[in-house]
């Protein structure tokens, strides 16, 4: 039941993957790698959080981590730049609920008169804020990494071989 | 001698246009710097270049002549490609290594971006899927799944049709976000997660290449267009939020 869960979970996120790349254009060989990428990077925040009970924040980081070098190394066999792979792989793991909430939250504490409720709202707003920031920057952190801890690997990514 | 800067002159406009074509569909500065100067050099030319959001500024010198030639130029509107980005980075490894001519080189570069690229109907339902998907992931039922994949495609099509239309960025986010959500909306009337439904709608406008770009830029070095960058993708946030918050305004009777 664990198992199909993450499977599950590692479906979706390839799924979205495939399609948030599209949106963008990128070429015919590099979809199975976005998918591939979405699927194992978000498996791997759900798995920190669900099983490791690991905030969101430092589980997308390790998810960013895992697509971030995996681009970095699965870029070389298709000739794409690892910034192809990387950027759809991660927009699953975007905490859109939270910057939902975020938005929500300030409509309610701007239409709401009493302080009660006012309090309750700018909470509300100031974590939902919170997560979403941290968690849009270690997700860039973890994709960005790879490219300065391997410069050269990185810039020669889409240079065939000479033969 | 005369044929000699001419040479120098064709081939900077055509890395003028190269980089500016490079810059319009997204790619990170660092790489456009490394791809342009890389095909200057396979010419046996020391290109520098100062890219902006709006100009790239670029001076190639002749190391053997000490000629040189300056351009400035406007970086065109072009949507993202990660097809061009991967293709022209290529070509540019592929002229530094095999030496090729500029007449090769152009028409190599003239048929990758004349290359056709996915079929927008092909976009719409995989974009429709991924964010029925990301209702999913975000704990979403099937009922909840169909209408964002539906909203999804209206908010999306809308999109397509304003920015053919060459009607503002920033107006065409609040528009696509709120009928996105509107149509999302329409889940309040059945038994179903219809927060996560209107909230996940609007992902698919999610800037995600200006952010990722923006923090790759700044963490290079190139901090003013990785700025740049970021405040784009910044604004556009807000218009999402500002289009999510005109349907939540109207519904929010309902949501409580």
């Amino acid at each position: 039941m664990i198992l199909l869960d993450i499977l599950s979970d590692a479906l979706f996120a390839a799924i979205a993957g495939i399609g948030f790349g599209a949106i963008s254009d990128p070429p015919f060989r590099a979809f199975r790698f976005i998918a591939l990428l979405a699927a194992v990077g978000h498996a791997c925040r759900y798995c920190l959080m669900t099983f490791a009970d690991i905030d969101i924040s430092s589980a997308s980081l390790a998810g960013g981590l895992v697509i971030g070098f995996g681009s970095i190394w699965l870029g070389k066999f298709i000739r794409c730049p690892m910034t192809v792979l990387s950027i759809p792989a991660l927009l699953p793991m975007i905490p859109g609920k939270f910057a939902y909430n975020m938005v929500f939250s300030q409509i309610m504490f701007l239409q709401s008169s009493l302080p009660a409720d006012k309090e309750k709202y700018m909470e509300m707003f100031f974590s939902n804020t919170m997560v979403t920031c941290t968690v849009i920057f270690l997700l860039t952190i973890g994709a960005t990494l790879p490219i300065l801890l391997f410069p050269k690997r990185a810039t020669s990514i889409t240079r065939r071989k000479k033969s | 001698m005369e044929t000699y800067s001419e040479h120098l002159r064709d081939v900077s406009r055509f890395i003028a246009e190269y980089s500016a074509h490079m810059m319009a569909c997204g790619v990170h500065t660092s790489r456009i710097v490394r791809s342009a100067k890389r095909i200057g050099e396979s010419f046996g030319y020391l290109v520098n270049l100062s890219v902006s959001q709006k100009n790239i500024i670029l001076s190639v010198t002749d190391t053997n002549s000490h000629g040189h030639y300056n351009e400035v130029t406007d970086i065109p509107v072009h949507h993202i490609s990660f097809e061009h980005n991967s293709e022209l980075s290529a070509l540019s490894w592929e002229t530094y290594d095999n030496h090729l001519t500029l007449e090769e080189l152009k028409e190599k570069y003239y048929k990758i971006i004349n290359a056709p690229s996915i079929h927008p109907l092909m976009v719409l339902i995989l974009a429709g899927l991924a964010n029925a998907s990301f209702c999913r992931l975000f704990g979403g039922d099937w009922c909840a799944m169909g209408i964002v994949f539906s909203a999804t495609i209206s908010g999306l099509y809308l999109r397509q049709r304003m920015a053919a239309a060459h009607i503002n960025t920033f107006i065409v986010i609040i528009v696509s976000a709120f009928i996105a959500s509107l149509c999302a909306s329409t889940s309040l009337i059945l038994d179903t997660t219809s927060d996560i439904a209107i909230a996940t709608s609007v992902l698919f406008l999610v800037p995600g290449v200006p952010l990722i770009n923006g923090a790759i830029d700044i963490v290079e070095g190139y901090v003013l267009t990785g700025f740049a960058r970021l405040v784009h993708a910044a604004l556009m946030i807000i218009c999402i939020a500002i289009g999510n918050s005109l349907t939540l305004i109207l519904i929010k009777n309902s949501l409580l």
